[in-house]
């Protein structure tokens, strides 16, 4: 398995996960994608790990899970909240945040 | 040595500093008693002064610099908080706080009726202790602050009636043309410090003649700007149409600016510099032609006049033109030989003119006055005496100061004949215009029945007893004040003696005199020829050769003009608009840019995206 595979399939992940995020409405979807960017990531950390021999990128990759799991926590809550007072989740009609 | 003389220019700041603050709050009296004690010390302290000087030796009298601390030091600049203690600042400090006095003493009776009596007394204070520092300045930057505090001084006590529109135009015009003085102070101070690297007296006087040659451009530009100032305060032509106005101040002020203060600082500043003068030959002849311009110029305005207190200032810069006439020639003693008699018979005349106007309740003009010899004794005698002085009448003080100014005009080495006949000539005007007040307001019958004249209270008439003293008898002090000045003139000035000039000008004295009495003492109607063929002469005159309605057309004008265009093109095309459109066009960015703040999440992420990619394409391609 060369490195250039890996490289290939974390950029193709990583743009998949992008281009998700910003052509879908869904929150949910985009909550999805936005762990597809962050696994592909996850996915390069690991595998220049075991490819150096080290742990640090491993470490790394727990601690990058570990946010994402708090993260999607709170973007969970907030959009459970936004349906309940709105009853719609299309992230085109939320724009209260307006600056 | 003389660490007292600091306590002179000290008293009547406070004086001014506490009747400023407390001077409603004591009784009239009181600030009025407090503005003449602070004045009276200076005098007696310019006395003591006076005394420590005249034990010395003559040669060791100079250059005695009080320094109460250094100020500023960067560099090679230097400025200590120092003043100059020899003959000719101790001379000008005995003027202006004996004169002062007198003048504040007399104040109190005439502005007694006024309500705002402290102010009038604190302003008084302000205007002495400017006048001591200009005095007093041992460099050119403590000369300019007195300088410009005079200015001010005159401006607060010119405009004093502020309820009267013509005295506040009156103030606001002294005050303009004393900053054109000013401006010329401070760039001659500026070319002083880039030749010399130091504006202290000692420094630069004691350099100039190793440093300069005769009528070197530098030291003519310096000369030139110091007259300037000089012109400015001393209200010679062209900067003099400020003086007749400043007649609405109170009389008081008049006395004040005509007699010990203001106006003698030109020649007080041409005397001190008289080193930088005499290598300056051509601004000295320069000085002198002005001064005998100003002489016969203002002497013939003054005999049209019917403002008795106008007349006089009329009188006054006549009589500066003469003192700069003496200092222009090079006979610096006799200038200020003559600025001191003159400071007592103009305070002289301005107070008995005063006593005049307080008597008959605000009249100034002499048409209405007449035949208050009767009603009037003591300011009659008074006046009588300063207009002898004035006019030069033998063995009074005048006739001493003015005869040794026309002895040397002619045969000083820079005098001529021109300057001799201009002076005689003016010195017949004067004994003119001054005898015409004289018998309009004094003699005759009165002209006006409505009028109830009453002599003058003691505390004003004092004043005038004294002053008639000193303007009779100062003449005789002729010699003892030429070897008194003569270490910083560097040596006595030589009387000339000259009985045929001497004569002629006695008799144009007298002669004046006697073609007043002539006119204004017989019938009028004698005089109706004459009148009709001196009309348009007389109109010019009246109108003070219509310098104001040149100056009016030449400078106010243009100026206005200059200002509306800016106004117009400047201001509201050039620099609103450049300032509305940066405004607009800041306002048209953010609202361009607001349109991201969307707040749509999807926008956000492509923008996102969009920086990141570009990013790295820099990074990866460059």
């Amino acid at each position: 398995m060369g490195n250039q595979f890996v490289l290939i399939i974390s950029s193709a992940i990583f743009c998949i996960g992008a281009v998700g995020f910003l052509i879908r409405r869904n929150p949910l979807i985009m909550l999805m994608s936005v762990e597809l960017m962050l696994n592909s990531v996850n996915f390069l950390l690991i595998a220049y790990s075991s490819f150096l021999q080290t742990l640090d990128g491993q470490i790394f990759a727990l601690i990058i899970m570990t946010v994402a799991a708090a993260e999607v926590v709170v973007g969970l809550a907030i959009i459970l909240t936004i349906f309940r007072t709105r009853h719609d989740l299309n992230v085109d009609h939320i724009n209260v945040l307006k600056g | 040595m003389f660490s007292y003389a600091w306590l002179i220019l000290i008293f009547p700041l406070l004086g001014f500093a506490g009747l400023s603050w407390f001077g409603d709050k004591i009784p009239k009296k009181t600030s009025g008693y407090a503005g003449c004690a602070t004045v009276g010390g200076s005098f007696l302290l310019s006395l003591m002064a006076l005394s420590d000087l005249l034990s010395l030796d003559p040669e060791k009298r100079l250059g005695h610099v009080v320094t109460l601390y250094q100020w500023i030091s960067s560099g090679s600049f230097k400025l200590d908080l120092a003043i100059l203690v020899d003959p000719l600042s101790v001379f000008m400090f005995l003027i202006v706080t004996g004169v002062g006095f007198v003048i504040h003493v007399y104040s109190i009776g005439y502005m007694e009726e006024d309500p705002e009596f402290s102010r009038f007394f604190s302003y008084l204070n302000f205007f002495i202790f400017s006048m001591l520092l200009l005095v007093a300045a041992a460099d050119f930057f403590f000369l300019i602050v007195g300088w410009a505090f005079v200015g001010l001084a005159s401006y607060l006590l010119i405009g004093f009636w502020r309820e009267k529109t013509s005295a506040v135009l009156a103030a606001r015009k002294a005050f303009v043309m004393n900053v054109i003085g000013d401006v010329g102070m401070v760039i001659a101070a500026f070319v002083i410090f880039n030749a010399f690297g130091s504006i202290s007296y000692a420094d630069v006087f004691a350099a100039a003649p190793d440093k300069f040659l005769p009528n070197d451009d530098t030291v003519l530009l310096i000369t030139l700007l110091l007259l300037v100032g000089a012109f400015a305060k001393s209200a010679q032509i062209p900067l003099h149409t400020w003086l007749p106005d400043a007649m609405e101040g109170p009389t008081p002020v008049s006395a004040l600016i005509h007699a010990a203060t203001m106006v003698t600082a030109g020649v007080y500043l041409i005397a001190r510099c008289h080193v930088l003068y005499e290598l300056a030959p051509y601004t000295m002849y320069f000085i002198a032609g002005i001064g005998v311009i100003t002489a016969i110029f203002a002497g013939s305005m003054g005999m049209v006049q019917y403002d008795i207190k106008r007349v006089i200032a009329y009188s006054t810069m006549s009589q500066l033109g003469y003192m700069f006439l003496a200092v222009g020639i090079g006979v610096f003693s006799l200038g200020m030989f003559h600025l001191m008699t003159h400071a007592f018979f103009k305070a002289l005349l301005f107070l008995a003119a005063g006593s005049v106007i307080h008597g008959l309740n605000g009249e100034q003009d002499i048409r209405k006055m007449g035949g208050l010899r009767f009603s009037m004794p003591l300011t009659h005698i008074t006046f009588l005496i300063g207009a002898l002085c004035l006019a030069g009448f033998p063995l009074t003080s005048g006739f001493f100061s003015k005869e040794a100014i026309i002895m040397s005009s002619f045969h000083a080495d820079m005098g001529n004949f021109v300057f001799w006949g201009i002076a005689v000539i003016t010195a017949g005007m004067t004994a003119f215009y001054i005898f015409r007040v004289y018998f309009y307001t004094f003699l005759g019958n009165k002209n006006n029945p409505d009028a109830h004249p009453h002599e003058s209270p003691m505390i004003m008439a004092v004043p005038l007893i004294v002053l008639s003293f000193f303007a009779l008898v100062m003449g005789l002090a002729a010699p003892a004040v030429d070897q008194f000045l003569s270490p910083v003139f560097g040596g006595v000035v030589h009387h000339y003696e000259d009985a045929t000039l001497e004569t002629i000008a006695v008799f144009a004295g007298l002669g004046g005199i006697l073609t007043a009495a002539l006119i204004y003492m017989t019938s009028h109607d004698k005089l109706d020829f004459a009148k009709q063929a001196l009309a348009p002469l007389y109109d010019l005159l009246f109108n003070k050769y219509y310098v104001d309605e040149i100056y009016d057309f030449l400078i106010v004008k243009p100026v206005r003009a200059i200002g509306a265009f800016l106004e117009e093109k400047g201001e509201r095309e050039g620099i609103d608009r450049a300032v509305d459109e940066t405004a607009s066009q800041v306002h048209g960015v953010s609202r361009a840019i607001s349109i991201w703040q969307s707040g749509k999440v999807r926008a956000y992420a492509l923008n996102m995206v969009v920086g990141m990619v570009t990013i790295l394409m820099f990074v990866v391609f460059l």
